[in-house]
């Protein structure tokens, strides 16, 4: 099985750290191959390097992670996005998953989480 | 008649002219043979003859008997010795002298028998015109005469009922006997009333006078009767006394008092309500009877009644302590008397109640005078009758300067129109009561007032009472820009708490995520259980948060429901899951009998409830304990119950758990880890979908939360 390309979008060091940490217990199955630290740098990134997955934080500086999903789900439909937030709002959980968003997590989430959702998000894409 | 009177009188002129001619004759024949003497008393036959039948014409007869006489003895017999001349003349002045006396004899005579013919006529004349019946009747009782009069109203003709019997006439034939012996007894009979048959054999009231008819000798042969037709009048006496009867029983029915008191103050009459009052009094003296006074009462109205005024007065009775109007007025009795008519009419009840009136109205005056709103009648003109002292004084005016005065002068212009017409609306029976406007004193000051126009029942006014609310609303504006700034404060402060909230999580994130890491690590029991403990807070901390972001949604009043088909097992099963760690360390078993049932509800909200109650459950039950989550569909509803054998709620807190940031317990020694927002989220959250909440509880031996909510949104 082909290991599925990751592209972290995460405005703060310590999570896109712990999240690359998170993903690096299924090194067989991921592979993080890089990081956005804001809505505009991911949808550059996520031309340039077309990953299979993609975890978006929501609030981030220059471009928030709705105004990405929606503008990566405009240039490849297809995409399949995790948004992640500590913004527990069920509008904000709408919003996203109106903008394209396959997943959402809450923050906090422990590593079953991720890949919980992960999960889900492959299968429900697929389908 | 005329004719053989005619005759008669020509055969007097023949047999006067053939005995004058045979005394010429004879004259003649003397004369010539010198003779005058004797043979001239023949000449009286003729003069007496004429002075009977002729009376003093029969002095003509003598005269030309008596020329004749002188002129053959002077013709005869010349020259005429003196004695012979002297015995002429004399003889001839005595033929006239002797027609004369026998003429004025029988002319006195016949006037006095024509007198008697003429009275007699009359007489008869009388009794057959009479109106009245002249009937006379012998001894027997054998009528013998009967006038015009008695055929008519009796119908019998003369000729049928003369020498006939009059009892027959009577409807009671003894009555015939009666009016004859009382005739004979007294003479004569005055106006006695009977009853008559007619030839129809219908009754007749007649009114009968009778006198006894006596002969030369004054011995009694009979009665003449004189009677009279008067039915037509006993009728009417009837009808009097019908009426008088009539006019008793309506005095006698009458609510009023009514007596009749005689000019000497005999009391002729009372009614029943009057002798139900006073007792029965008819004939005693009224000032005697009703005021306990020998002489008339100084009071009294009967001087004045008895000229005839009609005097009303009010009269209280001290013994009966009640108020009459009195009605007196003057009575003309048939008898010719007259009387006091006195109506009694009891007032004290409307005395009574015009007391109460008065007072009333009264009460009314003290209280619009000082009543602390401002109060005016207001005309149908517009026109202000009267103010009470705080109208003046938020006006302004004297009280007097007040009255008189426009209403509309008072009503800042701009308001004036809609606030009259506003008052005719009223007056009318429309529009609500209040109304706002601005109201303009004497010093031109603006004062909002808040009135109420109020229609007085019956007349054509209204009371306006005008309320003072220029520091109200002046309070009113303040309080509402205190509640904009606390308002625009809360937003503030909600706002500030979703982002500090946030803020706190997004640390709590790596502590969540390390500590999972972590576990993967090859690490010591006892770094194992140190990274439990930190995992266990951190799960704490998250779940405050949470609720207190979920509660900062609520008062920001922006949640609205994410309707979706939600499995309420499959909902309740993940909850649980959640939980378990927390149940397993106290020991305690969760049971679940959830049917699977679809219904449509906010996913996360009903997980959010039913986290809620479990989580509660799990920290108020005992190490050991037990709690079962079951849950039933009733058909439009599910009902759920969640019970624990925790501590139980006391039944004073039972009512408030449900309050925000209520806790049972405050002190230092109460479980960890609550904040009160729980139960409180539970019931926003079961509300928003249309159901109910609510618990029963034992303390000591469990608690059990209800809820229902539709199945259907």
């Amino acid at each position: 099985m082909q290991k599925k390309r990751i592209l972290i979008v995460e405005d703060a060091a310590y999570m896109r750290e712990m999240l690359a940490e998170m993903l690096e217990q299924e090194k067989d199955r991921y592979e993080v191959v890089d990081f956005a630290v804001n809505g505009k740098e991911a949808v550059e990134k996520y031309k340039e390097l077309k990953p299979d997955l993609v975890t978006m934080d929501l609030a981030m500086e220059v471009m928030d992670g709705i105004q990405a999903i929606v503008e990566i789900k405009k240039y490849d439909p297809n995409a399949l996005i995790i948004a992640i937030t500590a913004l527990g709002t069920s509008e904000q959980k709408n919003a996203a998953l109106d903008a394209g968003a396959g997943e959402y997590l809450w923050k906090p989430f422990s590593i079953k989480n991720l890949f919980d959702a992960l999960e889900r998000l492959q299968r429900n894409g697929k389908e | 008649m005329k004719y053989p009177e005619a005759i008669g009188m020509k055969k007097q002129i023949l047999i006067l002219s053939f005995a004058s001619l045979f005394c010429v004759i004879l004259a003649l024949y003397f004369a010539s043979r010198g003779t005058t003497i004797v043979y001239t008393h023949l000449f009286y036959i003729p003069i007496i003859l004429a002075g009977i039948w002729y009376k003093k014409k029969a002095v003509y007869l003598a005269l030309l008997l008596g020329a004749v006489y002188i002129f053959v003895t002077l013709f005869f017999i010349y020259p005429t010795p003196t004695e012979i001349l002297v015995a002429t003349l004399e003889r001839a002045v005595m033929f006239v002298v002797v027609a004369y006396a026998i003429g004025f004899v029988s002319d006195k005579w016949a006037k006095g028998e024509e007198k008697l013919k003429e009275t007699k006529e009359y007489l008869d004349n009388i009794i057959k015109s009479s109106a009245d019946a002249v009937v006379v009747v012998d001894k027997e009782g054998i009528v013998r005469s009967w006038n015009k009069a008695a055929e008519d109203y009796m119908g019998y003709m003369a000729d049928e009922v003369i020498g006939t019997p009059n009892k027959k006439f009577f409807a009671e034939p003894e009555e015939a006997e009666r009016i004859m012996e009382i005739v004979q007894r007294d003479g004569e009979l005055k106006n006695y009333r009977t009853i008559v048959l007619n030839k129809a054999k219908k009754p007749v009231h007649i009114s009968i006078s009778a006198a006894l008819l006596r002969d030369k000798n004054d011995v009694p042969i009979g009665t003449v009767r004189v009677s009279r037709d008067v039915t037509k009048e006993v009728e009417l006496e009837e009808k009097i006394k019908e009426e008088r009867d009539n006019l008793n029983l309506i005095l006698e029915s009458m609510a009023d008092g009514v007596y009749i008191v005689s000019k000497d103050y005999k009391v002729e009459f009372m009614n029943k309500v009057l002798i139900d009052l006073f007792g029965y009094h008819v004939g005693d003296v009224c000032h005697k009877v009703f005021h306990n006074r020998e002489d008339p009462c100084p009071h009294c109205k009967i001087t004045e009644v008895m000229k005839g005024k009609t005097v009303r007065w009010e009269w209280h009775s001290h013994r009966q302590n009640k108020t009459y109007d009195l009605v007196e007025t003057l009575l003309k009795n048939i008898n010719g008397t007259i009387s006091k008519l006195t109506i009694f009419r009891d007032i004290s009840e409307r005395k009574r109640m015009e007391d109460e009136l008065r007072e009333a109205e009264e009460r009314y005056r003290i209280i619009f005078e000082h009543a602390l709103t401002a109060l005016c009648v207001l005309e149908e003109s517009g026109i202000i009758s009267l103010a009470n002292q705080e109208f003046a004084l938020l006006s302004d005016y004297s009280r007097e300067e007040i009255m008189g005065k426009k209403w509309g002068d008072f009503i800042a212009g701009e308001d004036r129109e809609r606030v009259l017409n506003y008052c005719a609306e009223r007056r009318a029976g429309g529009a609500p009561a209040g109304c706002l406007f601005r109201f303009v004193s004497h010093t031109g000051e603006i004062k909002q007032v808040n009135a109420w126009i109020e229609p007085i029942p019956g007349v054509n006014r209204c009371i306006a009472a005008l309320l003072d609310i220029t520091e109200l609303k002046r309070k009113e504006e303040e309080l509402r820009e205190t509640c904009e700034r606390l308002t625009e404060l809360d937003k503030m402060k909600r706002d500030f708490l979703n982002v500090a909230y946030h803020e706190m999580r997004s640390p709590l994130a790596p502590i969540v995520g390390y500590a999972s890491l972590l576990e993967s690590c090859e690490l010591p029991d006892k770094g194992r259980r140190y990274l439990s403990n930190i995992e266990q807070s951190a799960r704490e901390l998250d779940m405050m948060i949470n609720r207190m972001l979920q509660l900062a949604t609520i008062d920001g009043k922006k949640i609205d429901l994410v309707v979706e088909e939600v499995h309420l097992s499959e909902v309740v099963q993940e909850v649980v899951k959640g939980v378990e760690p927390a149940a397993k360390k106290k020991n305690l078993v969760i049971s679940m009998a959830v049917p699977e049932i679809e219904i449509q509800a906010d996913k996360e909200k009903t997980a959010a409830i039913f986290s809620n109650l479990i989580s509660n459950a799990i920290k108020y039950t005992e190490e050991g304990g037990k709690i079962d989550v079951s849950a039933e569909d009733t058909g439009e509803d599910i009902r759920v119950c969640i019970t624990d054998t925790g501590i139980g709620i006391s039944e004073e807190h039972l009512p408030k758990i449900f309050e925000r940031f209520y806790m049972v317990d405050t002190s230092l020694t109460r479980k960890p880890g609550s904040l009160g927002l729980g139960l409180s989220i539970v019931k926003e959250y079961v509300n928003l979908h249309g159901g109910k909440v609510w618990a029963t509880s034992e303390p000591g031996k469990g608690s059990k939360f209800f809820f229902i909510m539709p199945k259907r949104q």
